[in-house]
């Protein structure tokens, strides 16, 4: 969380998707000069036509958003994705139970923060998110050792596997899950900072395309809601 | 049966049976429905029963279509959803096999007024099962009835046997049809494919022994033939109707909880997009370690423990009191504790374990501050708590020996529960991580 060499040189364009109106001018009042806010919206149709309007490179997206057919932020990923291809979505989530933010991560989010982040964890988070990497809270983390079996001592055979984390994935999930920010990660495993953010990205992977029950039922369960 | 229900609704707006009852608790709950006096309804029926055993007949039909109060109380106050109808049905569990429920000793029962509901009412909330085998009992009295009176007839008494034995054997047919209808109220019988057998075999029984009764009698004609065809239906009809007002109304029990629990879920989504955002937004703006976004950060905690958690009612987690430890020392110390938990325990977690914790967290939040992370990981084998600061740090060897805290509360606590703690330097060489792990299958008693 406390990466900031990661930034980019230029602006990074962002655009925040939440339904209350004081959280938007919040987060936007908060949120690091650099970043470069190129629209809000407020329901699912509205970032819909927003995020493929001004193409932003990252989405700031509430989890739960009124409108369109009940989807919340897993329906604006799903529907703007393919009309700006270059646009990244981060998950912003009232909630810090993660399973609340499996949809929307298995949509295609490339992360997911708490709203009682600061607007600089925020920055933070988006430019990492911009870099290519994922974002992955302690809570989302624990949420991945529980629901990939590694308690149950479940480890990945092979590198593509899909349903079970390595064990090089594990121990960087459980340091994740304790607090660690990436760098020390690296620093506690002897390995380079970006062989974690390749494990994290790798893991990110794993939860948006494993089909798991866990993962599956936690989804279904959460849409019905 | 509607002229028997007022529906005035400055009475109760359900016939339901109170737990204060003599017999069945028919008369005290009808009186409660009605606004008559209790007194009245009970000579009332007393009455009734003289009269060719219409009061009685009243009586019972009452009872079986009217459900128990303890099952409606356990409706109202349990919003879980799922558990409703077993708590529902074990609620009225005692109710049919209590042996004051025959309804041959319902006259005296009612009509014993209020000094034997004392001692009915002593032992009515207890709920002690009280099985008595009245179907058995009833059956047995049947056998013994037609030996009693094959022996007669042998011995020379002229008794109409082409009567009775159709008589005892619908008689028969009806106390299976009742047991099968009791244990379908009690929720104890499963409702496998065993209960629709003897239900189909009571009802049998039921029409063989109407039957019988029209066939053996003498000369029979065509109006012999229809009467019995009708008894047919209406003992059919009279095995059957309870048990199907019953379903009936386990039916509609079921559908007001779905509709509860659906109620419940849109005020948690309400709730949920309301006051949980505005409290996630103080916190933003007030900066991580002021008091407001304490206090917002405890309240967003409470709230959705209560919204989100409230509905697994199983045994008290490692993590649900770890979560409840680290809201207590929110309130006492300016520290943010964030509680992951991964895995879960299914037995009874040591206190020693959570006392450690505590003591880890406390020590975090007095001596570093900042945020906290609690890590828990439970497994079959062992359950590791890892609490981590990023304050000044400090190693086992420098605490001063007068310095309780961390050498006897967390340290030797944990020895003497057969785990091991450890200390040592947090994440990124700053701060401080106390480790403290407790295999589950060398488990001894706790201190």
């Amino acid at each position: 969380m406390t990466d900031p060499t990661s930034a980019t040189p230029c602006d990074l364009t962002v655009v925040i998707v939440d339904d209350h109106s004081i959280f938007r001018s919040g987060l936007r009042s908060e949120l690091d000069p650099a970043l470069h806010v190129l629209g809000e919206a407020a329901t699912v149709d509205e970032a819909i036509t927003v995020v493929v309007a001004t193409q932003p490179r990252v989405v700031l997206l509430d989890v739960h958003l009124p409108g369109g057919t009940g989807g919340g932020g897993a329906e604006v990923i799903h529907a703007a994705a393919p009309l700006a291809p270059s646009t990244l979505f981060l998950a912003l989530s009232v909630s810090d139970a993660a399973d609340d933010v499996v949809t929307v991560i298995r949509a295609g989010a490339r992360g997911y923060i708490t709203k009682s982040a600061s607007g600089a964890e925020v920055s933070d988070a988006a430019r990492r998110v911009a870099g290519g990497d994922a974002v992955f809270s302690p809570r989302l983390a624990g949420f991945v050792l529980d629901a990939f079996g590694a308690v149950a001592g479940e480890i990945a055979a092979t590198t593509d596997e899909l349903d079970r984390l390595s064990a090089r994935e594990q121990e960087v999930m459980r340091l994740i899950a304790r607090g660690y920010a990436y760098k020390e990660v690296a620093t506690a495993l002897f390995i380079s900072p970006k062989t974690v953010e390749t494990h994290v990205s790798a893991v990110l992977r794993k939860l948006q395309l494993s089909s798991r029950h866990e993962l599956t039922a936690w989804a279904t369960a959460r849409k019905l809601l | 049966m509607t002229l028997l229900r007022p529906t005035d609704p400055r009475f109760t707006g359900h016939l339901v049976r109170p737990r204060l009852r003599i017999v069945a608790g028919v008369c005290a709950g009808f009186a409660r429905h009605s606004g008559l006096p209790v007194t009245f309804v009970r000579t009332v029926t007393f009455v009734l029963a003289l009269c060719g055993g219409a009061g009685v007949l009243l009586y019972g039909w009452l009872w079986a279509t009217t459900p128990d109060e303890a099952a409606d109380g356990a409706a109202v106050s349990d919003l879980r959803g799922d558990r409703l109808p077993k708590a529902a049905l074990t609620g009225s569990g005692p109710a049919p096999s209590d042996p004051r429920t025959v309804p041959g000793d319902l006259p005296a029962g009612a009509g014993a007024g209020p000094g034997a509901g004392i001692a009915a009412a002593a032992d009515a909330p207890a709920g002690e099962p009280r099985r008595a085998p009245v179907t058995e009992i009833l059956l047995g009295l049947a056998l013994v009835g037609t030996a009693g009176a094959l022996i007669a007839d042998r011995l020379g008494a002229d008794l109409p046997l082409d009567a009775i034995i159709p008589a005892i054997v619908a008689l028969a047919g009806t106390g299976l049809a009742w047991r099968q209808f009791a244990e379908l109220r009690s929720g104890a019988g499963p409702r496998s494919s065993g209960m629709l057998v003897r239900a189909l075999g009571a009802l049998v029984l039921v029409a063989l022994g109407i039957l019988l009764f029209f066939v053996t009698s003498e000369n029979p004609n065509v109006w012999t033939v229809v009467v019995a065809a009708l008894s047919v239906l209406v003992g059919v009809a009279v095995v059957v109707a309870p048990w199907a007002v019953r379903l009936t109304r386990d039916l509609s029990d079921e559908r007001a909880a779905r509709e509860r629990e659906a109620g419940r879920a849109e005020m948690a989504a309400h709730l949920h997009d309301s006051v949980l955002q505005t409290l996630a937004l103080i916190q933003q703006k007030a900066g991580p370690h002021s008091e407001a976004a304490r206090l917002a950060r405890a309240q967003e905690r409470d709230l959705r423990d209560w919204l989100f958690t409230g509905a697994t009612n199983g045994p008290v987690d490692l993590a649900a009191e770890l979560r409840g430890i680290a809201t207590t020392v929110e309130r006492d110390f300016a520290v943010h504790v964030d509680v992951v938990a991964v895995g879960s325990v299914d037995r009874e977690v040591p206190d020693a374990l959570l006392a450690a914790a505590r003591e880890a967290i406390l020590n975090a939040a007095r001596h570093a501050g900042g945020s906290v992370s609690v890590y828990v990981e439970s497994s079959p084998r062992a359950i590791e708590v890892s609490v981590t600061d990023r304050g000044p740090g400090f190693s086992i060897g420098d605490i001063p020996a007068d310095r309780m805290g961390v050498r006897e509360s967390i340290l030797a606590r944990m020895q003497r529960a057969g785990g091991t703690a450890s200390v040592r330097p947090g994440p990124g060489g700053t701060g401080t991580e106390i480790r403290l792990s407790l295999p589950l299958d060398t488990q001894e008693d706790t201190p």
